[in-house]
């Protein structure tokens, strides 16, 4: 045992196994040491009251930012998929594709799409969950071009596409991009 | 009265159903108890009280992946000691005199010298611990945790939890021996 090293029994006066009566003579005044190194310790509280506002001041500057289109913070743990209908076939007209949207959120009590072909309304594009499995699809007809969404997830949070390419939206969060 | 889980619960609830405001409940009933935790591993109330705001916005941001709202505090504080850790790992060589003597000015509560100086001694050998070493002798000797408490809250076992703080002990042993 090098010469830093306490003694285990006053290692286990530490732990407030034991007490002080309890070493053997010759380890009381190793003890004593360690107590003193105790006692040394800083146990004041510390008051951040700004703390509160802070975060709140930052949650609100964020909402602010984000409107009108009420963007939250993203939610994780969410794999999405975007499934073409029909593949290989010609679209129904030069103009139009049908694509189906796929999100497995098992935690998740709504779920619809918000992006630039519903003018970002969080309302008018639900997906449907299919049974208790967690995954919630919608099926959309769309026009040709390139189209920015991300899911929004009961009501508040915008979940990107992880499988599909993303674009910063300006406001520091990310837009997932479907080109049809 | 209502169990303080079941209340941290009900409000997690209520946030996640859109009533953001809420969430400073939450903030100001959580903020000081974690704040000296904080304190403590950071050797810095500035870079402790940025710690506590930006881990309360990133448990905004994720609240929906709180998979039990009525235990929000224990997420919580995961959620702090990670952002703790990456806060040293980032600054590694800022373990400094600066900080101990940050930590030791802002709490003088029993004045003295003599006393300060023990602090600001106690606080620089602390730093030179592992942060896992360092974290278990905060949670235990300031915190006031005991060994089970603190491997529930880590999800670890309390021998390893006893290895690492006997480790702390002998190294702060060594790194006191000129102020025992």
């Amino acid at each position: 045992m090098s010469g830093h090293e306490f003694h285990p029994q006053v290692k286990q006066l530490l732990d407030g196994d034991i007490t002080l009566a309890d070493l053997p003579a010759e380890l009381r005044a190793e003890g004593g040491e360690a107590l003193r190194l105790l006692a040394g310790l800083d146990r004041t509280d510390v008051a951040m009251p700004a703390v509160t506002w802070r975060v709140m001041a930052a949650l609100e500057r964020r909402r602010r930012r984000y409107l009108p289109w009420l963007l939250a913070p993203a939610l994780a743990a969410a794999a999405v998929l975007v499934l073409w209908l029909r593949p290989g076939t010609p679209p129904p007209s030069a103009s139009l594709v049908t694509v189906r949207f796929v999100l497995v959120a098992p935690e998740a009590r709504q779920v619809s799409l918000a992006g630039t072909f519903n003018q970002w309304n969080t309302q008018v594009t639900p997906l449907v969950r299919a049974g208790a499995t967690g995954v919630w699809t919608a099926t959309l007809t769309l026009p040709a071009g390139q189209h920015q969404y991300a899911f929004v997830v009961d009501g508040a949070r915008w979940v990107p596409d992880p499988g599909a390419p993303a674009v910063d939206d300006g406001f520091g969060r990310r837009n997932s991009v479907l080109t049809l | 009265m209502r169990p303080e889980s079941q209340a941290d619960g009900e409000i997690v609830r209520a946030v996640l159903a859109g009533d953001r405001e809420r969430y400073a409940q939450l903030v100001e009933r959580y903020r000081d108890r974690y704040a000296r935790y904080a304190t403590r591993m950071l050797g810095s109330v500035d870079a402790a009280e940025d710690a506590v705001q930006d881990a309360f916005v990133r448990a905004f941001d994720q609240l929906a992946q709180c998979k039990d709202p009525d235990k929000f505090i224990g997420w919580f504080f995961l959620i702090l000691r990670n952002r703790c850790f990456a806060e040293r790992r980032r600054n590694r060589t800022s373990a400094s005199l600066d900080a101990a003597n940050d930590v030791a000015a802002a709490d003088r509560s029993d004045g003295g010298a003599e006393n300060a100086e023990s602090r600001r001694a106690l606080q620089r050998a602390l730093l030179e611990l592992t942060p896992d070493q360092r974290e278990v002798f905060v949670l235990k000797h300031v915190e006031g945790l005991s060994y089970g408490e603190i491997a529930e809250r880590l999800s670890t076992s309390v021998p390893s939890l006893k290895m690492r703080m006997h480790r702390a002990y002998d190294k702060l042993r060594e790194r006191l021996r000129d102020h025992t």
